[in-house]
């Protein structure tokens, strides 16, 4: 439980933790949750988040969102931006599975024709995408054409064959972040990662299939441009990252930093913030290959949504297209990204790291594809595998107080050890299934650790993101089938 | 030698302490912990041998290393140990490691966890009271 008396309240759904809190912070900290969820949030995020704070030419305040928990270095659910000349990047302030996200894609299939062949297309699904420790994937490349996955990301799916027309526009930065360097990439991450395209990985990492939740509806005029257009739709939600070639990136450079602050005479609180300028060379050179594991997972969830479409093909005996499987979009949750905001009167460049955070650019905005800009980026927040998920849009008000960010999921209450301790994964199974989610898990045991009461509520964070004006609620989705990795 | 959760350490991970009698031995815990947390290591069997030779600056960085050489064999030659026998230097600087496990099989492995990197949050080695410690947060 946090020690919350000396924030300042500064509305029902955000709190300011002074610069007097801790020696050393260069900002104050700002919390978006209500005083239920603040109260009930862990010592680590508090201790995490002002940490955060002290850290070389950090800008204005260092955020914790309403999914915060206790990570490593930064708090899941942080974001901080940073001076681009005077101030630094962390491999801990965007995590070790880099660009890590969620992705997004409709069907015109209702639940009422979906759900006599749930338990076929889930089967299908956990048989064509390879989930679990330690999986190969399917797709093989060769070391020139994974330089161009690093360099190029979607626009390689589109000009390979493995991405409709269309799709590369609905992924954040039009399906690649520019500024990858290949050469700043170790042969081990390179090993690492070669023939994992195409992989969900494991932990909070699924494939759901979910119904549009008719009680839910919250915005029926926003869900139409995404062409979601009635109740018991049936969507497909995935979420994994760049697997064991952005792990290993992380890894390389977290040993790198942590040898260079010395150098650059930087002090932090906790190992995990090893960070060094962003000017400098050790900077320059993570953040290329940082793009290069940004790239790479976007195409990683792209391979992945082909197969998805193959078996809705195959199961429902229509082609994709005819089933209207288009992505609604992709968006990044463990990034570091140089972007322009407007903030202390002046309009600058950044570096905007955020971890276990989602970019929520309010309308109008240029970086925001073409159908959807008048609105608002789509905000993809995923839940536990029980209790659903939602679809927001981005807002002015985020552009003007988080530097266009918000949450990314309902953040866990409970240690892996702990939840398993609570419940079996062979039982939760059963449960699910009574309550209409059929599961393939690729273990047991992983299966219990992600059981939804081991996770906030996510209707509750939602709410808070959402009354505090930082994004704004579209539609909830219900699960029906999951595949947990 | 031996290891045991840390429950209430970074909820979306998994952390662990261990313990031993010489550096050698926290480190056999430490990669059994790693182990634990992938598969239940009941299913394992010791049937391929792989030789690691490793140097570091120093015992902390030597640990996070052999750490990440085994989640480096999970990932690129499918290989999960059970066994470890492990020599470190005396001044904790060098080590040479056998390990012994088998390919992943997913009919007859309990497999659980894959584990994505050996975090620096709250990490490192002790010296107390005779007894050597180390505090680990793996990212998950």
């Amino acid at each position: 439980m946090a020690q919350t008396s000396s924030f300042k309240q500064l509305s029902d759904y955000s709190w300011e933790i002074p610069q007097s809190y801790k020696p050393g912070m260069n900002v104050p900290a700002k919390i978006y949750a209500t005083r239920k969820l603040l109260e009930a949030m862990d010592t680590g995020v508090i201790e995490q988040v002002t940490n955060v704070a002290c850290l070389p030419g950090i800008v204005r305040q260092a955020y914790a969102m309403a999914d915060a928990h206790w990570g490593y270095g930064f708090p899941i659910g942080g974001v901080a931006a940073f001076d681009i000349e005077d101030g630094i990047i962390s491999p801990g302030g965007i995590g070790f599975d880099i660009n890590c996200g969620m992705r997004l894609i409709r069907t015109n299939l209702t639940y009422s024709e979906v759900k006599p062949k749930i338990k076929e297309l889930v089967d299908l699904i956990f048989k064509l995408v390879p989930a679990g420790v330690g999986v190969k994937g399917f797709l093989r490349v060769s070391e020139p054409q994974f330089d161009e996955i690093m360099k190029y990301g979607v626009k390689w799916c589109a000009e390979n064959g493995q991405a409709w027309e269309d799709d590369p526009a609905h992924v954040e930065e039009g399906g690649y972040i520019k500024g990858a360097d290949p050469s700043k990439v170790s042969r081990q991450a390179r090993t690492r990662g070669i023939d994992q395209l195409g992989t969900l990985g494991s932990g909070n990492h699924y494939l759901e299939v979910q119904v549009v939740d008719p009680a839910r509806y919250f915005d029926q005029e926003l869900a139409r441009h995404f062409g979601i257009v009635q109740d018991d739709q049936v969507l497909v939600m995935i979420h994994c990252g760049s697997r064991g070639f952005g792990h290993q990136i992380g890894s390389d450079y977290l040993r790198v930093f942590d040898g260079a602050m010395k150098r650059y005479g930087i002090q932090v609180k906790d190992r995990e913030l090893a960070c060094a300028p962003f000017a400098s060379k050790e900077g320059k050179d993570y953040y290329g290959a940082m793009v290069c594991a940004a790239n790479m997972a976007f195409t990683n969830r792209q391979i992945i949504v082909q197969r998805v479409r193959e078996a809705f093909s195959r199961t429902f005996h229509r082609e994709a297209e005819a089933l209207d499987m288009h992505l609604i979009y992709d968006v990044c949750h463990n990034v570091a990204k140089v972007e322009r905001h407007f903030y202390e009167g002046k309009s600058a460049d950044v570096l905007v790291h955020r971890k276990g955070a989602t970019r929520s650019f309010g309308p109008g905005h240029p970086d925001i594809p073409a159908p959807y800009r008048g609105i608002g980026q789509p905000v993809i927040i995923g839940g536990s595998m029980e209790t659903g998920s939602y679809l927001l849009v981005g807002t002015q008000k985020a552009m003007e107080e988080t530097f266009g960010s918000t949450a990314h999921g309902s953040g866990r209450t409970m240690s892996r050890t702990a939840a398993r301790r609570e419940v079996r994964g062979a039982e939760l199974q059963r449960n699910m299934l009574d309550r209409g989610i059929y599961v393939k898990a690729a273990t047991m045991d992983g299966l219990a650790e992600e059981a939804g009461m081991a996770y906030k509520d996510i209707s509750e964070v939602v709410e808070t993101m959402d009354r505090a004006g930082i994004s704004k609620k579209v539609v909830a989705l219900r699960p029906v089938g999951n595949i947990k990795g | 030698m031996t290891f045991r959760y840390l429950p209430d350490v970074a909820l979306a991970d998994v952390a662990f302490e261990a313990e031993a009698g010489s550096l050698g031995e926290l480190f056999e815990s430490c990669a059994l912990a790693l182990t634990d947390i992938m598969v239940d290591p009941a299913t394992l069997k010791p049937a391929v041998a792989r030789d690691i030779s490793l140097e570091s600056d120093d015992a902390d960085r030597l640990l996070y290393d052999f750490l990440t050489e085994l989640i480096i064999a999970k990932d690129v030659d499918s290989l999960l140990f059970r066994e470890y026998s492990i020599e470190t230097a005396p001044d904790g600087r060098s080590l040479r490691a056998t390990a012994r496990g088998e390919p992943i099989d997913r009919e007859r492995h309990s497999l659980r966890n894959d584990v994505k990197a050996v975090t620096m949050h709250m990490f490192g080695i002790r010296h107390e009271g005779g007894k050597w410690m180390a505090t680990v947060v793996l990212d998950i």
